[in-house]
């Protein structure tokens, strides 16, 4: 249907040829000039060159000498260098070539009138490529009515989002008014009941110390009792000296169960020595052979009081404090440090026995943790809030379209692969890159601005300050918006060394359609 | 005033030299050879001809030459070569190895001359080509000295520096060495030396003395460690070096490649000009240091004429330049024999030291510049007539990513309308860096991207390195590992070294079954992917091993027939081209014409195509230095050659790449070419003022290929190159012989680019004839400049300072196409620019711009000569060939009388036709208007 329009509209031109056969046909004549132009070209006059440089007779017009420095009166040959000639490309676009493709050899328009002189074998594809570029047209003026329809849905959805956030700005900032008073309030609050409490507390504390100190101190007396009854029970000729007959005469310190106390393990329990006095016992000894020693006494008495033990250990063998170990406990070497640190605190300090606050402090403790845990519920909601604010107020800065119609894009992210790398396009956000087969992502840049040119400004998103080049520049990624259905990355790559750029689809850059699709081949001469 | 400008200059340029590691390419001082000889300064050594024992023959005479200090006898051959030059080679008499004699440099065995003996006198001995050009041999001490039309020219030895470290067994560790040696236990490992003393010691009063310990045991003789690297030297020393003064000449020329001036400079408060090939990282300006090619010929010019020495010798090689003050060096000898030579005036004096190999030098008499520049190509070749396509311009980087990049790239200098006819591909396009292979993802068809190049006019040219990545799935590896192709280690297994693939290594170019080889993998069915329309550039063939000493070889590596690599490396890299000009020629049967871009060179890579200057950077400086490299590669016979256009490494401001576009287009290879860590710089990535430039400078290019063309067939004839400097066409100009920022396309047009960095005018010096009436002609405005001596001259950024001599016609295309195949058809503008005589002349050569067919007689070359009124253009030998191009334009500048009508005549019609024309008084220039006079026909038009 639309095809025929066009045939009319030929025929219009034959008829119009017909008519007025002389004025037509001598436009014509005159090789690669548009009919608007011919115009200009009147063979009863010398002629002027356009730029008025020269007046020449009609007959130098396409005499293949370039007389006009403008090119003028060579539209249809290549003498001048900045000369145009006019393809008329019937049933397809006509459009002008420079003159130096003019008689190359080179068939440049699709009616081959480009090789007047040459004999070079052009045929004539117009209307061919005119046929297949209104499909073409008439595809992407459909692409672009629906991309358009979506972009208005976008904008629509802008402008409620833009909206929404005032909105919510404006409550949030009445909130945050509130809740500053509240916090204010609170404060004073928390302080108030937090001078008494410390009072309390330092009561309390040195207390505590008087307490700590006085069983520390029972502790160790208990603790020498127990190592002298140990002495005096080892120390089987009650000379004053462990020596290692006296220890391999115990069963109990048979550390490697051959049912012998071999003299190595005898010189083990008396730190290398072959004897022991009373005092070296007291201060190193009885450490070493204490827990031989309680195993000794689980046998033949009833259990001390469990107060030494930490109860997480109450099942595990015992330690060796020191000297060699096997590998396989080296791996764990340092979690038996820490056990062993513990287990000698408890010996000195049992940490988790606190004395419980009087009933008095307790009250001031807990009125004064009220005091504060509101206070920091209130605070934790300024925060909040005031992070709400910031996200909204910057997202507000950002710069979503005349019409809002980025907005939408905002939180989403959009991949694409090629043979080496995915990469990641979050509008508004930021760009990456990571390899194919493993590896971490690089950062290719940060929402930047809009780069189009001037007449475009949305066409281009700019992300810069991505991960800085091993002796180069900082990363960056330039993203070209261009029209689609859907927002999909065509393309990636990096032209320059460190700098990308992206090809997307996007309904977001589709402009309102015009007219019909035919509207948009130019056939202008037709 | 001009020194101290030129004083400046270096010191500016100083101030952005950066970026070469000193440390990585050894000083004079850490090559023990080259110090040993240096230090003859100091110690001359003593040598005799023992002219008694002269042999003389009908081209050549043998004369016996004697170290009296170790008794060792040498051979002198003196052979008389046609068109004025000897040659001379030295050797042991009866060495204990052979030496190398360079193959593959010379075009053929140099056509010998009869020896003329003029005079045998008890101390000296003249030989001569014919009375005038004759070479005096001195008995004691031993000297040469050559003489021609005006005088004597050449000394050598007068200074007595000639050392010739002759191979010899290692004695004895150093430690063991006694005291004393004498001459029986030298005879020992000599045995012919008892004879020469004796006849020697007759003779001379010179006593023998005893050998000289400190020669033998000097470290470095018989191993040398540089860094990590251990060169084994299992023959032990065997490098000779000498002095070579021309008395009257002040200025020497040549021995490039190095990033200087064209001028050499005294070299005795650093380092000697160094010939090694090397592959240097970002190299260091105004320095002798060594660069990717060497060639060994070095042209003296005096007050007037000029002669030549060719030191033909591969290995490593130094060259000390030396300015003489006047008098007492040629000793009174000199006024005996020459019938009164005065004492020489300040002159220049070259002090040769090669490692190894045969000392075999060439002293080229001229007289004149351009007779040594045709002596020397005569002896080494010329480079054959490239296709047009080769001197247009060139579009690289490292690297065009994928096909759809090359598409992408030269589809847009057609948006743009600039011209372009190649597009390059570094190693990136290779299937893991092996060469004679694709990407196959990346270049998965790259027979439809050469096909959308071919059909626009382009070609593309690939690269193919020598290094082999050693992956046993390669063909290219897995034949030469099976054939024994490889440079050999010094234990015969294959070398193994690091370059772009990895672990590589390198076929041996030595082996004639190599290049054969090499030749064939150029074949259409076996470079697959490739077409008619694809070139080749070798690159890496110093060659390049990253992880070898100075990123190259080691010396002690075998080559085919025994001979080490320190006896032939600055040879390699054209073993390489060669084998690959072959490889180009057979693929095409013979029919088309081949082009190769190399890196490394030697005397004779002429013959193969264009050389560039290397990984050069995005700086004035090297700028400024691209115009000195490429003239001293073209009065050392490189005739086709040219620097990356915007530098190589590093970001060029735009202004920088502008001038460079504008000085590159007047250079004879115009290419360029970028870094793959530096941004994108295709022109028409510019800004619309910066485009437009560029095109015009491009478009410059273009216009002016038919005169770039006739004058590199005129080199193929003459020898003569493109680019010259001033003095070659004003040798009688003294203020020219140190320019370098200024010089001649042809005989007929003066350049002088801009490459200072906002320059508003540029000072240009202008030569003349003896008559100082030389006029010059603005090419754009017309403008006109007699005289000589600076000018101060306007520039925009539009401005390229060229000018036309009056005198001369030049034969322009101006129609603008996309590639330069696409212009054959196209029609010429003659530019005649007439002398303060009203006369002009010029050539014109025009073929088909791409098949050998020239060589059959399918070429027309004509003259076009002005005077009197009458315009000529006449064939000047029996070539012919049917062109359809045609005269649309003369513009005759200088014409100070309107002619009142102008009749054309073709050869062979009887019409006269009568032509418009257009005269501007003002400015005197008269424009033709389409005379259609065809290239095919002579013709003449008459001014009436």
């Amino acid at each position: 249907m639309k095809k025929l329009r066009i045939y009319n509209f030929n025929f219009a031109i034959l008829v119009v040829t017909l008519i007025c056969p002389e004025n037509v046909l001598s436009e014509l004549r005159i090789k690669g000039l548009s009919a608007t132009r011919a115009t200009l070209y009147d063979p009863s006059h010398d002629f002027t060159c356009l730029d008025g440089s020269e007046k020449i007779p009609f007959s130098y017009i396409n005499d293949d000498y370039c007389d006009c420095k403008d090119g003028s009166d060579e539209p249809g040959t290549s003498a001048c260098p900045n000369g145009m000639f006019f393809c008329r490309n019937i049933g397809y676009r006509s459009h002008y070539i420079p003159s130096s493709r003019v008689n190359d050899g080179i068939c440049d328009c699709c009616d081959g009138s480009d090789e007047w002189a040459t004999g070079t074998n052009c045929t004539n594809n117009c209307y061919e490529l005119g046929a297949s570029a209104r499909e073409e047209a008439k595809e992407k003026h459909d692409i672009q009515q629906r991309g358009y329809q979506l972009k208005l849905q976008y904008s629509e959805q802008g402008k409620q989002s833009r909206k929404e956030k005032q909105e919510k700005f404006e409550i949030l900032q009445r909130e945050r008014s509130e809740i500053e008073a509240v916090k204010l309030e609170r404060e004073a609050l928390k302080e108030a009941a937090e001078i008494p409490e410390k009072e309390a507390l330092e009561k309390h504390r040195a207390m505590e110390e008087e307490i700590r100190s006085q069983r520390q101190a029972s502790e160790k007396q208990k603790r020498d009792e127990e190592a002298l009854a140990a002495f005096e029970q080892l120390d089987s000729n009650q000379d004053g000296v462990l020596t290692s007959d006296e220890i391999m005469a115990k069963p109990i310190f048979d550390q490697n169960g051959d049912g012998l106390v071999s003299e190595e393990e005898a010189k083990f329990f008396l730190s290398g020595q072959t004897e022991m006095t009373r005092e070296e016992f007291l201060n190193t000894g009885f450490v070493l052979m204490k827990p031989y020693l309680t195993h000794e006494e689980e046998v033949a008495s009833p259990p001390p009081s469990s107060t030494v033990t930490p109860p997480a250990e109450g099942g595990e063998l015992p330690e060796i404090p020191e000297g060699e170990t096997d590998e396989e406990e080296e791996d764990f070497d340092h979690g038996e440090a820490d056990h062993d640190d513990r287990t000698e605190d408890s010996e000195v300090l049992p940490v988790e026995e606190t004395l419980p606050y009087d009933p008095e402090t307790q009250k001031i403790v807990d009125e004064a943790k009220a005091a504060r845990d509101a206070y920091n519920e209130a605070d934790r909601r300024l925060r909040e809030i005031e992070r709400d604010l910031k996200n909204i107020e910057d997202s507000m800065k950002n710069d979503y379209g005349p019409e809002e119609e980025f907005s939408p894009l905002h939180g989403h992210c959009f991949e694409f692969t090629d043979r080496e790398y995915t990469y990641k396009f979050c509008p508004f956000d930021y760009a990456s890159q990571r390899p194919k087969h493993g590896g971490s992502e690089t950062r290719l840049g940060q929402w930047g601005h809009w780069a189009g040119p001037e007449n475009n400004k949305y066409s281009i998103m700019m992300l810069e300050k991505g991960v800085q080049c091993w002796n180069g520049p900082q990363r960056s990624c330039k993203v070209h918006f261009t029209c689609g259905v859907d927002n999909v990355i065509m393309s990636a790559s990096e032209p320059n060394r460190c700098e990308y750029e992206m090809n997307f689809v996007t309904p977001t850059a589709c402009a309102p359609p015009t007219g019909s699709p035919d509207d948009l081949l130019a056939h202008d001469e037709l | 005033m001009r020194l101290n400008r030129n004083c400046l200059f270096f010191i500016l340029s100083f101030c952005y030299v950066k970026g070469v590691d000193k440390g990585n390419f050894k000083s004079c001082e850490q090559s023990s050879f080259c110090k040993r000889h240096r230090a003859t300064r100091e110690t001359p050594s003593a040598y005799i001809a023992d002219l008694k024992s002269l042999s003389l023959h009908k081209e050549r005479a043998f004369i016996d030459v004697i170290n009296v200090e170790a008794n060792i006898p040498l051979t002198l051959e003196i052979i008389a070569l046609h068109n004025y030059a000897f040659r001379i080679k030295i050797q042991e008499k009866n060495g204990l190895r052979k030496r190398y004699q360079v193959e593959n440099a010379l075009v053929r065995e140099p056509e010998t001359a009869p020896i003329i003996l003029l005079e045998k006198k008890d101390d000296h001995i003249v030989l001569g080509l014919d009375a005038v050009n004759r070479m005096v041999i001195q008995g004691n001490p031993f000297r040469l000295d050559l003489f021609n039309k005006d005088g004597h020219v050449i000394t050598m030895n007068g200074r007595g520096m000639f050392k010739f470290e002759h191979y010899r067994t290692r004695k004895t560790l150093p430690e063991e060495i006694p005291m004393e040696h004498n001459p029986e236990t030298d005879s020992q490992i000599e045995p012919l030396d008892a004879e020469e003393v004796q006849q020697t010691s007759e003779e001379p009063p010179a006593e023998v003395p005893v050998n000289n310990d400190a020669e033998e045991t000097e470290p470095g003789m018989w191993e040398e460690d540089y860094k990590s690297h251990h060169d084994s030297k299992p023959y032990g020393p065997s490098s000779f070096g000498v002095d070579l003064s021309f008395p009257g000449s002040n200025h020497v020329y040549g021995i490039p490649e190095h990033a200087d001036s064209l001028a050499l400079r005294d070299t005795l408060n650093g380092d000697p000009y160094r010939l090694y090939n090397l592959d240097v990282f970002e190299y260091e300006l105004w320095s002798p240091m060594a660069l990717y090619g060497a060639i060994p010929f070095v042209m003296a010019k005096g007050k007037e004429g000029a002669v030549g020495v060719y030191w033909q010798n591969a290995a490593e090689t130094w060259v000390d330049v030396r300015d003489v003050p006047g008098g007492g060096v040629v000793s009174s000898l000199m006024k005996l024999v020459s019938g009164g030579a005065s004492e020489p005036g300040p002159h220049k004096e070259v002090h040769f030291i090669s490692e190894s190999g045969l000392m075999d030098v060439f002293f080229l008499l001229g007289p004149g510049p351009k007779d040594v520049l045709q002596q020397y190509t005569g002896l080494t070749g010329v480079t054959p007539l490239p296709q047009m396509f080769a001197i247009a311009y060139h579009q690289c980087r490292w690297n065009y990513n994928d096909q759809e990049d090359v598409q992408f790239v030269h589809e847009n200098f057609d948006k743009e309308d600039m011209p372009l006819d190649v597009i390059w591909l570094d190693i990136e396009h290779t299937d893991n860096k092996k060469y004679f292979t694709w990407d196959p993802i990346k270049f998965s068809d790259s027979l439809g991207m050469m096909k959308n190049l071919s059909d626009k006019g382009r070609k593309l040219v690939t690269i193919v390195d020598p290094h082999i990545k050693r992956d046993s799935n390669y063909f290219i590896h897995k034949d030469c590992e099976a054939n024994g192709f490889y440079i050999k280690d010094t234990n015969g297994k294959d070398f193994e070294g690091w370059c772009w693939p990895g672990s590589s290594s390198y076929p041996d170019f030595f082996n004639p079954a190599v290049r054969e080889y090499w030749k064939e993998q150029y074949a259409f069915d076996k470079y697959h992917g490739t077409t008619k329309d694809v070139y080749i550039w070798n690159d890496m063939n110093e060659p390049s091993v990253f992880n070898g000493p100075e990123v190259t070889m080691h010396k002690d590596k075998l080559h085919h027939g025994g001979w080490e690599h320190r006896d032939v490396h600055n040879i390699y890299g054209m073993l390489v081209v060669d084998s690959t000009f072959q490889g180009l020629m057979a693929r095409g049967e013979n029919k088309l014409r081949p082009f190769i871009l190399s890196r490394s060179f030697f005397a004779g890579s002429q013959r193969y195509g264009a050389i560039w200057t290397g990984d050069n950077g995005a700086e004035w400086g090297h700028l400024q230095v691209s115009i000195p490299m490429v003239l001293s590669l073209s009065i050392a016979g490189m005739a086709f050659t040219g620097g990356d256009v915007g530098g190589f490494f590093k970001n060029p401001e735009t202004d920088l790449l502008i001038r460079w576009y504008q000085a590159g287009a007047y250079q004879p290879f115009f290419r360029a070419h970028a870094h793959e860590q530096t941004r994108r710089r295709e022109p028409y990535l510019y800004d619309e003022t910066t485009k437009d430039i560029i095109r015009q400078a491009i478009r410059q290019r273009y216009a002016l290929l038919p005169y770039w063309y006739t004058l590199f067939y005129e080199n193929e004839k003459t020898g003569i190159p493109p680019m010259r400097p001033l003095w070659l066409e004003y040798p009688k100009d003294s203020d020219t012989f140190a320019l370098d920022d200024v010089y001649l396309l042809g005989d007929s047009l003066l350049v002088r680019p801009v490459t200072e960095s906002k320059a508003t005018s540029v000072k240009v010096y202008f030569p003349s004839d003896e008559s100082a009436m030389t006029i010059w002609y603005d090419v754009e405005t017309y403008e006109t400049f007699t005289g000589r001596g600076y000018k101060s001259i306007e520039v925009d950024m539009y401005k390229i300072p060229v000018f036309q001599r009056g005198g001369s016609i030049i034969p322009k295309k101006l129609r603008p196409r996309r590639s330069s195949v696409l212009m054959q058809h196209d029609p010429y503008t003659l530019v005649v620019a007439l002398d303060e005589e009203g006369k002009a002349s010029g050539t014109l050569y025009i073929d088909d711009g791409e098949s050998f067919d020239y060589r059959e007689g399918k070429y027309v070359y004509g003259h076009l000569d002005y005077q009197r009124g009458k315009l000529s253009f006449r064939f000047l030998d029996a070539g012919r060939y049917s062109d359809a191009s045609w005269v649309e334009r003369i513009i005759v500048a200088g014409l100070r009388l309107k002619p009142h009508k102008i009749f054309a005549q073709i050869q062979g019609t009887k019409d006269h036709v009568e032509l418009d024309f257009k005269y501007e008084a003002k400015m005197h220039i008269l424009t033709i208007r389409k005379p259609k006079l065809p290239m095919n026909y002579e013709w003449h038009l008459q001014f009436y």
